[in-house]
């Protein structure tokens, strides 16, 4: 980024701007992103806090059941009541109460799993399209076979390899619950972003200013990463937002192969896929935690866009 | 002038009671036209996969779902039953053979005869032989071929010697000639027709069954039917050599198998089945909800498959509905198997504390409560016993919702309770591997149990594995706990609930049943691999072999006491129902019938709409 000196009207002084000045600058003006940020803060703040304070006040744990209360006699659950502000779950559980842990359970895999996505795909994709040729050849292929395996089969190789003895599989390394959720996430994803930085990168890389600051001696980790990296902020930025909710749905589809998170831990995902089996019955199920996916894809879609206008230069203000 | 009122009245009357016998004979005669009609397809779902134990393959294939497609539909054998619900559904009736023969030589003996005209489907296409029987019970015997249930045959003289190598053919069976067939067996067996009624000992054609030795439930895919239908694709399949042989195309191991008429089958030969559709086709679907959804459009026409609560619930209580919701007893309990070699349910004490915590109301309350199955109490179902033991439940606790006190006083002798707080407390009890599948029904029991163990203090890892029967069957894998397993009999009689799931001597490396390992030796530890405490593992092999031998009245009663040892002195299960079987139908379905002996639909004796 660059410094910007703005001539003051009066007493000759220039008062610069810092870059990060500028992008909040430009970022304060976009109400839409900052209301995303404010939602993105509370439900961070829900992520940590939300479980345990709404246990606290309906006095509902977690995990405990309530069939005698919530469910009747064909085992079906019931509906919001004043105790139960969510109404129960298909196992007689607060919604409430789950909905506030899936939270932090939802967050976790899909900002952890993006976040570890994104690093691979784009230091892949950095490779792959600055140094071309075989580098390139071999990066790509690479990437080319993840795209075309048959996601599920694997998926369901992984749970068959890593479900069935306590310690998971590869001597320990890859553990059953969290852990494998993430890990098969970022292996069907880090592809996706790699194709991305690498378009832009072999875009990028015949610029001019580029090819001025390999004229002048820089090497190549310095125009990867002080040339190239920052035009990619952008595009990287965008699509990160758009995973994050991505990561999410593609736990509570992980659920349906039992590879997702384990069934007491509660996540959205797994509210939803509970919710498929009375989606006539109990409204309520899919109804909240789906709200709660919205508002999370939202905010994040728009923080995405404000953060997006906010480091581009070159963006009509 | 005018007519007399009484005979104007009598005129409509007549007219009238003509008209009503003119509707009443069309309904009868369109209702009994509709029912039992021949033709057309009968599609079931099946929920999340077909959990066979060996691919559908006879020799190994265990799983109850499986018996009523195999018996039903492809494999005859020497005798059989009826395919109807109730008591009469248990009685064994000739099938392939003449006649049920009555034993010889103070019960040792067994004489069959083939009736003519009986004949394998495609590829092979002839009449069976009594070496067809030979090769069946060969690859029963041979341990290479993945038999589960090989132990019912052990009663044939020279079987051990076989399956250990040291003989070349089974001495007690022998074929005076291609249509007779004798069994000479070491010790009278009073069931022994009902063991070969049980899909493995259907005829098997050898020109086939050599291209799979040693490989099993590779078979499967080409299994040679006897029945009224064979896999599609069975006609398509070269056997000039087993390089040639390829799976027929109607099974796939995975997702569907599609059956259609065979050819060679002589309706006349088999007074048992009426087999009125042309063609059954079964096909895996990951969600239950789209299963009834299907039924109710009439896209499929029953499921073997959990029914959702909200479905149980419209159909059980709708008057217009009712006529698609079918119940039979199911003669099956459902259980939660503890591994008596793995920490902490090597200790009696941690087994009977989790038979006082779970909270089984809340178990079946998941399965949709009361109207799917009654609580169960012990090992076999009440039924089978006649209801004697009707009254015993000494795990009992109020409502069925578990009891922390009698628990926790269970708990407190225990190795793992320290210092007699009556809780779990060692480090054994935390994060004890609970393996569940993935049917509708198993993430709530599994929040169930974890709540109620939590109580006494111990804690579980969970792995959900699609299909989890085939890792529960591994021994080696030394799973502590699982919830996913039920039983039904194999036939009518209590040692089916008792030999396949607690001789010690049954326990086999792959497609065990005997989960609990209840007289496991330390050798047989050390041969099949098994980790964890083998040492003064519980027996009940002895009191098997005493009731095994026995005939009624005694015999009942020797496995009611049977039962009764294992619930208090051994401990290997929490029994939590015993189901009934409960199917749902479409309308498209004109005949729906119940296979008292698999428990299963009567698939040979459904009828739909062409």
């Amino acid at each position: 980024m660059s410094t910007v000196v703005d001539a003051v009207s009066r007493g000759g002084a220039i008062a610069t701007r810092s870059a990060w000045r500028l992008f909040w600058e430009r970022l304060r003006e976009d109400k839409a992103a900052l209301g995303a940020l404010f939602v993105i803060a509370l439900l961070t703040f829900i992520a940590f806090f939300g479980g345990p304070i709404a246990s606290s006040i309906t006095g509902h744990p977690n995990t405990e059941q309530y069939q005698q209360v919530m469910q009747d006699s064909f085992g079906l659950p019931k509906g919001p009541t004043s105790a139960f502000w969510f109404g129960s779950d298909g196992e007689a559980r607060d919604l409430f109460v789950r909905t506030m842990y899936g939270t932090r359970t939802s967050l976790i895999v899909g900002v952890i799993a993006t976040g570890i996505a994104v690093f691979i795909g784009l230091i892949v994709g950095l490779v792959a399209g600055y140094f071309r040729g075989f580098i390139d050849t071999m990066l790509s292929r690479t990437g080319d076979v993840m795209l075309a395996m048959p996601q599920l089969l694997i998926s369901i190789g992984i749970v068959a390899a890593c479900n069935s003895n306590k310690n998971g599989c590869l001597f320990g390394l890859i553990q059953p619950g969290l852990p494998l959720v993430i890990c098969v996430i970022v292996i069907f994803s880090w592809p996706y972003i790699a194709r991305l930085v690498r378009g832009f990168t072999l875009s990028i890389r015949e610029k001019e200013f580029v090819e001025a600051s390999r004229s002048l001696g820089a090497s190549d980790a310095r125009i990867i990463f002080n040339e190239i990296l920052p035009n990619l902020s952008g595009p990287i930025i965008v699509y990160t937002t758009l995973l994050v909710p991505q990561s999410i749905l593609f736990e509570a589809a992980l659920s349906y192969l039992g590879l997702g998170v384990p069934p007491d831990t509660a996540s959205w995902g797994g509210l939803l896929n509970d919710a498929q089996r009375y989606y006539d019955t109990a409204w309520w199920l899919m109804l909240f935690p789906g709200l709660f996916l919205v508002i999370t894809t939202l905010a994040f879609n728009l923080l995405g866009d404000g953060l997006r206008d906010a480091l581009d230069v070159r963006a009509e203000r | 002038m005018k007519k007399p009122l009484w005979r104007l009245a009598g005129l409509v009357t007549i007219v009238a009671a003509v008209a009503v016998a003119s509707a009443v004979g069309a309904t009868a005669h369109s209702s009994k036209s509709s029912a039992m009609k021949a033709g057309g397809t009968l599609n079931v779902g099946w929920e999340a996969s077909f959990g066979f134990t060996d691919n559908m393959d006879p020799t190994g294939e265990y799983l109850g779902d499986a018996f009523g497609i195999l018996n039903n539909l492809l494999v005859r054998t020497l005798v059989g039953y009826t395919h109807d619900a109730g008591g009469p559904g248990n009685a064994v009736v000739a099938d392939i053979a003449t006649t049920v023969p009555k034993p010889t030589n103070g019960g040792k003996t067994y004489t069959f005869h083939i009736k003519p005209g009986v004949k394998f489907g495609p590829p092979v296409s002839r009449q069976v032989t009594s070496a067809d029987f030979v090769t069946a019970m060969n690859r029963e015997a041979n341990p290479k071929d993945g038999a589960e249930y090989a132990f019912y045959y052990k009663p044939i003289k020279g079987w051990d010697a076989y399956a250990a190598g040291k003989a070349k053919s089974i001495s007690g069976i022998s074929t005076p000639n291609s249509s007779t067939i004798v069994f000479n067996l070491t010790a009278a067996t009073g069931d022994f027709l009902k063991r070969m009624a049980m899909p493995a000992a259907g005829p098997m054609p050898s020109e086939v069954t050599k291209c799979f030795e040693g490989q099993p439930g590779k078979y499967a895919t080409n299994l040679v039917s006897t029945a009224g239908y064979m896999i599609k694709g069975s006609d398509a399949v070269d056997i000039s050599s087993c390089a040639k042989v390829k799976a027929a195309s109607g099974y796939d191991g995975q997702t569907i198998i599609d059956l259609v008429r065979n050819p060679d089958y002589a309706q006349s030969t088999d007074p048992t089945r009426k087999n009125y559709v042309d063609e059954v086709r079964f096909m895996v679907n990951a969600s239950n909800v789209d299963i009834y959804n299907k039924i109710e459009a009439g896209q499929l026409d029953m499921a073997t498959s959990s029914i959702p609560p909200a479905v149980l619930k419209k159909y059980a209580t709708s008057s217009s509905l009712k006529q698609y919701f079918h119940q039979n007893s199911g003669d099956r309990t459902w259980y939660i198997t503890m591994n008596l070699t793995q920490a902490p349910f090597d200790d009696i004490h941690v087994r009977k504390a989790m038979n006082y915590i779970i909270d089984k109301d809340a178990l079946r309350q998941g399965w949709g409560g009361p109207t799917v199955g009654d609580i169960a109490n012990h090992v076999v179902p009440d039924a089978m016993f006649g209801n004697q033991l009707a009254t015993y439940a000494p795990y009992k606790s109020a409502g069925n919702h578990g009891d922390v006190k009698k628990a926790m006083a269970a708990m407190k002798g225990s190795k793992y309770s320290t210092g007699g707080s009556g809780m779990c407390d060692a480090a054994a009890c935390k994060n004890v591997l609970l393996v569940s599948d993935t049917r509708g029904v198993d993430p709530g029991m599994v929040a169930t149990i974890e709540q109620d163990a939590k109580k006494i203090g111990i804690t579980f890892k969970v792995r959900q594995i699609n299909g989890a029967y085939p890792t529960i069957q591994t021994p080696s894998k030394n799973i502590p706990i699982a919830e996913r397993p039920g039983w039904g009999k194999d036939y009518a009689d209590a040692l089916t609930f008792f030999t396949p799931l607690f001789d010690g001597r049954t326990i086999i490396a792959n497609g065990n049943t005997n989960y609990s390992l209840v007289g496991v030796t330390p050798a047989q530890c050390k041969s099949l691999k098994i980790g964890g405490n083998c040492v003064g593992v519980p027996s009940v092999d002895s009191q098997l072999d005493k009731c095994s031998v026995l005939i009624e009245p005694t015999r009942t009663t020797c496995y009611e006491n049977l039962d009764k040892n294992l619930m208090t002195n051994v401990v290997p299960w929490v029994p939590w129902m015993w189901s009934k079987v409960t199917r749902i139908t479409s309308s498209n379905v004109t005949h729906y019938q119940f296979d008292q002996f698999a428990t299963t639909p009567a698939y040979a004796m459904i009828s739909v709409k062409g």
